[in-house]
């Protein structure tokens, strides 16, 4: 694709339609964005002529929207395009662990091949960047790194990527401090972890090896926190502690932290200020049957929060597309998020916050000179994308067409 | 073709589990052949089978077949589905705001009612469903126009499923007024009596009850009551309704959709009180709503039936809805966290009345000759696969008729 070209025939959210005062709809209005060296270089509107002769693609009125972040998925335990398989009956996370450590000689495909499937999952459904947690841990050593460092690779131009080196089988539990050293030395930009507590049996100094780690690679945390109530908010201040120590914010991440769910509004309150002061993002898989982090309320006292397909067709759960506007949609289904604003304004939670209006309904996105990364939806604006997961027709990463396709003129 | 009497070649169907170590880790298919004759199954044969006579013959090329599914809750009166996108809106006052909103909304939309049915009809069979239980509005504003509407509906997809029709007094049997329009639906096309909330809606619980009981016996119809009233409100209008139903002699004929109130009180509670749901064939049909869920699994080991159903699709009462029966049944295991290849499959006995192809115990159940050749052909390896991966559709069968999808390619 050319380097310079039009994207015309764009439609962008422009504000909200208000009756008495009440949102009652989406105001949108359709525009040729020039791409240039992979941003967004020129917003014109769609009735000015282009004579400048510079190659034209059609979006066809379809809706942009910024594409979207994949926060927490699993590229080395899915076994997508691999045979099917149910998951395994097991008494505790422990015997799941068991199973998982010899688990690879047994897989019908390949991890950078079911890797590459999920990215290119990914990519359909819209989103241009991904988290993945990498188990790091005796058994495999940095095997599964290798292997989803090569799948990610063959998507280098077309998404970018996060790696958190996780030690699924506990930190402390196997030994694998070494090992997350060696693979954030080896690329990964996180450490991770899983359950100080219930996992490693010692909250304080699986935290504090955790912290270590980062502080000293120069990396960021991202930790599975399952554990939940008082043993998981205890867990949380205690890395919220650390994390100002170490000097970490705004490089720190909590996922599932189910705890945040357990408690009183009034006290996640306190919760999240002290979530937001040190700079930590909530991440969430919205499961279903079990309380998660209170969303809404995170977000109004400041805390980022953002959403990933976890696991999807794996050892784990027999569930899952990796379709990030789905999940997005469900956040939006379980808490309620119904009336227009709210809707539309879910999209923040699968794009980094950001969103076409902002919650007053003035333009925020896309402006000229913004990335070129974004998603051409079958959808008259973000409030119907999400309730109704509309057809991602194509998406965009730094102006190439990535997934799906548009008819290009001249 | 010939479409009352052929052959499905090639069918794969399931034949049990496959068993390791005493663990069931997978199922054990087979291929078979099927003749199927005015609209039901009238042979089935082994692969190696010869055939001997030249009737048509649709190669499913090895694609599982399923049970075709049935949606038991939708509303096909009020959707947006096929029209601009609308959001609702923020209902201050609860369930009233919305009656307030279908005043004005269900007018505007009758011109358009009939082709946003058969729309949303068409995504249901897309789906793989072939039965329908639709409630539809019966209130003193829009009168039966909308009934008139979806039977017209209806009517347009007769030999591609069966729609059977609530009549739903959605604003108040009783706070409505409307015991006489509700007679008259009955007696023009309409076959269950509906109702919804006898506490908040009606505010006379007894009344309410002994109103909708009396519309059934006169009509000899079923009843399906929409209750979301919570906690021991809803238990005690369940025990009153309970109470109707056995002394009309009305076991087995009629469902409570919703039911939230179970997903409220304690477990032994619900569970005690399925039992006295089982014993009077009171089914249960829910949308398995994803904040506020029913003990879905404890009241099937009870004996209760229970149905799913996708309620609304895209209307002024929700946003969401994609009107995939087989997605909600993936819903309800993945929220249950049934996810071994012998609970995934038994999952799916909750959209097709019951009927799985394996029980479970491995033993073959489905399909037996004279079973109705109503089945899904799916892109999946078995039952169990197909719930949690919500495989493809690939061709929909309603008494032998292909209604959606297409004959799968040659391998």
């Amino acid at each position: 694709m050319e380097h310079r070209y039009w994207l015309i025939n764009v439609r962008l959210e422009s504000g909200y339609e208000t009756k008495d005062g009440v949102v009652t709809g989406t105001k949108t209005e359709v525009r040729h964005l020039l791409m240039e060296e992979g941003n967004i270089a020129q917003i014109v509107p769609a009735d000015r002529p282009i004579e400048d002769g510079l190659p034209q693609i059609d979006a066809g009125y379809r809706l942009a929207l910024p594409s979207f972040i994949e926060k927490h998925c699993h590229l080395d335990k899915t076994l997508l395009g691999g045979r099917w398989r149910p998951v395994t009956p097991v008494k505790s996370i422990f015997g799941r662990l068991d199973e998982e450590k010899s688990f690879d000689a047994s897989r019908s495909i390949a991890i950078r091949d079911s890797a590459a499937n999920y990215l290119e999952a990914s990519l359909r459904s819209g989103a241009t960047h991904i988290r993945t947690h990498v188990d790091i841990f005796p058994e495999v050593g940095l095997s599964h790194l290798e292997e989803v460092q090569q799948a990610l690779h063959l998507y280098k131009d077309k998404l970018s990527h996060e790696i958190v080196a996780f030690p699924q089988q506990g930190l402390l539990r196997s030994n694998s401090e070494k090992l997350v050293r060696e693979a954030v030395r080896q690329g990964a930009g996180y450490v991770g972890g899983v359950d100080p507590a219930t996992v490693d049996g010692d909250v304080e100094r699986s935290l504090q090896t955790m912290v270590t780690i980062a502080a000293e690679e120069h990396a960021g945390i991202d930790l599975h926190l399952h554990d939940p109530d008082r043993l998981g908010i205890f867990t949380i201040k205690r890395l919220a502690e650390l994390t100002v120590e170490a000097g970490l914010q705004g490089k720190v991440a909590v996922s599932h932290a189910f705890s945040l769910g357990d408690i009183p509004a009034a006290q996640a309150a306190e919760m999240a200020d002290m979530l937001a002061d040190a700079g930590i993002t909530i991440i969430t898989s919205v499961p279903m049957g079990r309380k998660f982090p209170p969303v809404r309320l995170l977000h109004d006292h400041g805390v980022a929060v953002a959403v990933g397909c976890d696991n999807v067709f794996d050892i784990w759960s027999p569930f899952g597309n990796g379709d990030i506007l789905e999940r997005a949609g469900r956040l939006a289904e379980i808490s309620g998020f119904a009336n227009e604003r709210a809707l539309g304004q879910t999209l923040g939670y699968i794009t980094g916050g950001v969103t076409p209006l902002d919650e007053a309904g003035v333009q925020a996105w896309p402006k000229a000179g913004d990335e070129a990364n974004l998603v051409l939806v079958e959808a008259s604006c973000s409030a119907e994308a999400v309730a109704r997961r509309s057809k991602r027709a194509a998406t965009l990463y730094k102006g190439v067409v990535v997934a799906g396709a548009l008819d290009q003129e001249q | 073709m010939q479409n009352d009497h052929f052959w499905f070649t090639h069918v794969r169907l399931e034949t049990g589990y496959r068993l390791e170590n005493g663990v069931v880790t997978g199922t054990e298919t087979g291929i078979f052949h099927m003749r199927v004759e005015q609209g039901n199954i009238a042979q089935i044969e082994p692969e190696t089978f010869v055939f001997e006579d030249s009737l048509p013959k649709r190669d499913m090329n090895g694609k599982l077949m399923l049970p075709s599914f049935r949606d038991m809750h939708i509303h096909l009166d009020k959707t947006y589905y096929g029209g601009p996108w609308k959001a609702p809106s923020i209902a201050t006052n609860g369930i009233f705001t919305r009656f307030e909103e279908e005043r004005e909304l269900l007018p505007k939309q009758l011109p358009v009612a009939r082709e946003r049915a058969g729309k949303l009809i068409e995504l249901l069979l897309q789906a793989g469903t072939t039965r329908i239980r639709s409630h539809c509005n019966i209130d003193p504003s829009i009168g039966l126009q909308n009934l008139e509407a979806t039977l017209q509906a209806a009517e347009d997809y007769k030999g591609k499923a069966g729609i059977e029709i609530v009549a739903f007094p959605q604003h108040g049997l009783l706070l409505s007024q409307s015991v006489s329009l509700m007679r008259e639906a009955l007696r023009n096309g309409a076959s269950l009596v509906g109702g919804v909330d006898p506490a908040t809606v009606d505010g006379d619980i007894e009344k309410s009850l002994q109103t909708t009981m009396e519309l059934a016996v006169e009509a000899d119809a079923d009843i399906d009551l929409h209750i979301h009233d919570g906690g021991h409100l809803g238990l005690f209008t369940f025990q009153r309704l309970a109470d109707l139903t056995e002394e009309a002699g009305w076991q087995g004929r009629v469902t409570i959709s919703h039911a939230l109130a179970l997903a409220d009180i304690p477990q032994e509670k619900a569970a005690a009180f399925a039992d006295r749901l089982a014993g009077l064939g009171i089914s249960i049909a829910s949308s398995v709503p994803l904040g506020r869920t029913i003990p879905i699994p404890l009241l099937h080991e009870r004996g209760v039936k229970v149905w799913l159903g996708d309620d609304s699709i895209t209307d002024h009462w929700s946003p969401f809805g994609k009107g995939d029966v087989l997605e909600k049944a993936g819903t309800l295991a993945e929220r249950f966290h049934l996810v071994d290849e012998v609970e995934l499959g038994q999952t799916l006995g909750f959209i097709t009345g019951g009927v799985t192809p394996l029980n479970r115990n491995g033993e073959r159940m489905w399909p037996r000759v004279g079973d109705e050749a109503s089945v899904v052909f799916v892109d999946a390896g078995c039952s169990a696969e197909a719930v949690a991966r919500r495989s493809e559709r690939v061709a929909v069968f309603f008494k032998g008729n292909l209604v959606a999808g297409a004959l799968p390619a040659a391998r």
